[in-house]
């Protein structure tokens, strides 16, 4: 019963000079809502992330997908030729999973590299042959997200034009055109080892110019069909089955399911299913990156809610030394009287929470509408538009933190009241 | 020791400062308050008064003797414990009231009470007892802001009272007040005494107070110079 009469003398002194604690809350408020705002913001730029590298990626093999297909010995020894362990029957395997409800679309690819020529100039590439429908299967998987606005949709019209050129179509990367020279329809030659190991030649044409999304890559990046790519190499293999599901999170229990339908039961396994986490390393340094910053603005923010809340509990603690000399002369024990100025700021922290997720929906909405757009990242060539994201889940550790400092800067008069002499207080003026 | 002794000073000193800035409070003081006694100290500004008052409350610390509150010496005990003491057997009543702000009356009535784990009923009903008696039953629900210096004081009176204590300590009560109100006051605290049987030291130096009270210990520069309350025991 004394804790709740306690926490009533706490609230009512809160209001004594009302000023200073509207300036308080105000503070440790715009504290929790900039630490909600970098989580929201960490929390888009981390789901745009994972995203992104599953449909588009950030190297010349283009979006991960959510699982890749394998040969085990592709990961195990190194090729002596091109594709020695790709995977012959690439149908046949992308029929054994297909009747899962979860994969929305299974992609062959085939990853190789050699010259590309205009007749005057020749220049290496890392060259990715592809089935474009099945290409496309990616960017609507993208367009399909929820949380991903209009203004950031993926346009397969690239894709498209690779279909209608037909065989020997191929799309360049921007800096690959300029330095060849070449536009939508010009000839050039690809120059290539074949699975034998014999140098081969096939006269590609210009369906198109992409942009990838690494300004270094768009320099010796190509795209082409399948049997372009198959035909330089005389081969009938490709190189992996990207295999795209209904949603990200499927990925881990997605994943064994289909290791065991590639590989069958009781046979040793042919193939390895690979998660596209495990493929992510840009990903992974971007969002190593990000957590240690949005660490030290967390840890700086705490540090001026703490000391702003340590100041006015200080203050309030000097301007009722009387008080505090008058309750410990009647009998009442320091943690008593400690725990008042726990419950003030106790208090101070609950109506931050409340003020900061005002503060934080008002600034969210403000930014969500403005139709800002951020520069591209290091290395990245495409703007892209900010967003906050609610980032529930971070949420309740932020309001931990601005919960603890304010509370703890209560506990610290403990040490100040335990100071104070009674007979001194009890004439303090 | 004399089961109607409350209260007892045996050879007691305290100095502030230290070398040769040393100011000795309360030079070798044996002094003894006795159940149900209303005594004044008496003495000018600085003589010693209000640290002998502070010592009795054990709100301070002798550097020299011992201080025995109903039979207990408090000289090794520790904060918590001399906590628990003031909150049991010592009452307060201050020159300035001291009141919480931002509880009414009755709230700061009862704070003791909190403390000491009562249960609801019996706290509403002893501060609703005591505040009968100082006569502000009916003001319970006002703010000390909202009440007159001698309406205060009978708060602080009801405050200090309200846990049933052996000793009531009242360091200058009349001093804010004037002396119709004060002598108001005076009045309560003489009633007090004489119904409820609780030994009331005042420290003053208000003719009024010394007129109405008998038992007088006068102090001058830390010494007992009259002890009449052995005089007044004696003749008793």
């Amino acid at each position: 019963m004394n804790s709740i009469k306690l926490a009533s003398i706490a609230l009512r002194n809160l209001f004594r000079n009302s000023r200073r604690t509207l300036i308080t809350i105000l503070v440790s408020s715009a504290g929790f809502a900039a630490l909600a705002i970098v989580a929201g913001y960490m929390d888009f730029t981390f789901y745009g992330l994972k995203e992104m590298t599953i449909c588009r990626g950030f190297t010349s093999s283009g979006g991960t997908g959510h699982i890749q297909i394998v040969k085990r010995e592709a990961l195990q020894k190194e090729e002596r030729y091109p594709l020695e362990y790709g995977i012959a029957d690439n149908e046949k395997i992308q029929a054994l999973i297909a009747s899962n409800k979860s994969i929305k679309a299974t992609i062959p690819r085939i990853e190789f590299n050699g010259l590309i020529s205009n007749g005057e100039k020749s220049i290496s590439f890392l060259g990715m042959g592809i089935d474009p429908e099945k290409e496309s299967e990616l960017m609507h998987y993208w367009n399909a997200l929820d949380k991903m606005s209009s203004k950031t949709k993926m346009d397969d019209s690239s894709y498209k034009k690779l279909e209608l050129t037909g065989q020997n179509g191929v799309l360049l990367g921007e800096g690959m055109a300029k330095s060849l020279n070449a536009e939508t329809g010009s000839s050039l030659m690809l120059m290539g080892t074949t699975v034998d190991g014999a140098v081969n030649v096939v006269d590609v044409t210009v369906a198109g110019v992409v942009k990838s999304t690494m300004k270094s890559i768009d320099r010796y990046y190509l795209v082409t069909n399948i049997p372009t790519a198959q035909s330089l190499m005389q081969t009938d293999r490709v190189s992996k089955i990207v295999v795209v599901l209904d949603k990200t999170d499927n990925t881990e229990s997605i994943t064994p399911l289909v290791s065991a339908a590639i590989n069958g039961s009781g046979k040793p396994a042919l193939f390895t299913a690979i998660p596209w986490d495990q493929l992510a390393e840009y990903y992974h340094s971007i969002r190593d990156a990000y957590r240690i910053i949005f660490s030290f603005t967390g840890i700086i923010v705490v540090v001026i809610v703490f000391l702003s809340c340590t100041n006015t509990m200080l203050m309030s603690t000097m301007e009722r030394v009387r008080e505090i000399g008058t309750l410990k002369a009647i009998g009442i024990a320091n943690p008593w009287i400690s725990l008042m100025f726990l419950f003030e700021g106790f208090f101070i922290g609950l109506m931050s929470l409340i003020g900061g997720m005002a503060l934080k929906i008002i600034f969210s909405f403000i930014i969500n509408n403005s139709g800002f757009r951020m520069p591209p990242p290091p290395g990245m060539s495409s703007t892209y538009l900010l967003k906050i994201y609610p980032a529930t889940e971070f949420l309740p550790w932020i309001a931990l933190l601005v919960m603890f400092s304010t509370t703890f800067s209560g506990l610290l008069t403990l040490l100040k009241i335990r100071k104070i002499s009674i007979v001194n207080s009890l004439t303090h003026v | 020791m004399n089961d109607r002794i409350i209260a007892q000073l045996i050879n007691v000193s305290k100095y502030y400062g230290s070398g040769e800035g040393r100011v000795t409070a309360l030079n070798h003081v044996n002094l003894s308050f006795f159940r149900g006694d209303i005594v004044v100290l008496v003495g000018l500004s600085g003589s010693g008064k209000s640290t002998l008052l502070h010592l009795l409350g054990c709100i301070d610390k002798q550097d020299e003797g011992n201080v025995i509150i109903d039979g207990i010496d408090t000289s090794s005990m520790s904060l918590e414990q001399l906590a628990n003491l003031r909150l049991n057997k010592i009452g307060f009543v201050f020159q300035s009231f001291n009141l919480i702000p931002v509880l009414t009356a009755y709230e700061n009535v009862e704070l003791p009470l909190l403390f000491k784990g009562m249960d609801k009923k019996s706290i509403r009903q002893r501060v609703d007892e005591v505040l009968d008696e100082v006569g502000l039953l009916e003001r319970k629900h006002h703010y000390p802001r909202e009440m007159s210096g001698g309406q205060q004081q009978r708060v602080a009176i009801a405050r200090a009272l309200v846990s049933k204590p052996a000793l009531i300590l009242a360091d200058e009560p009349t001093a804010n007040l004037d002396s119709k109100t004060g002598a108001g006051i005076l009045d309560l605290l003489m009633s007090l005494n004489k119904k409820e049987h609780i030994t009331i030291v005042v420290s003053s130096h208000d003719s009024v107070v010394l007129d109405r009270i008998k038992s007088v210990v006068h102090i001058s520069d830390g010494k007992i110079m009259v002890d009449e309350i052995a005089l007044h025991n004696h003749i008793a």
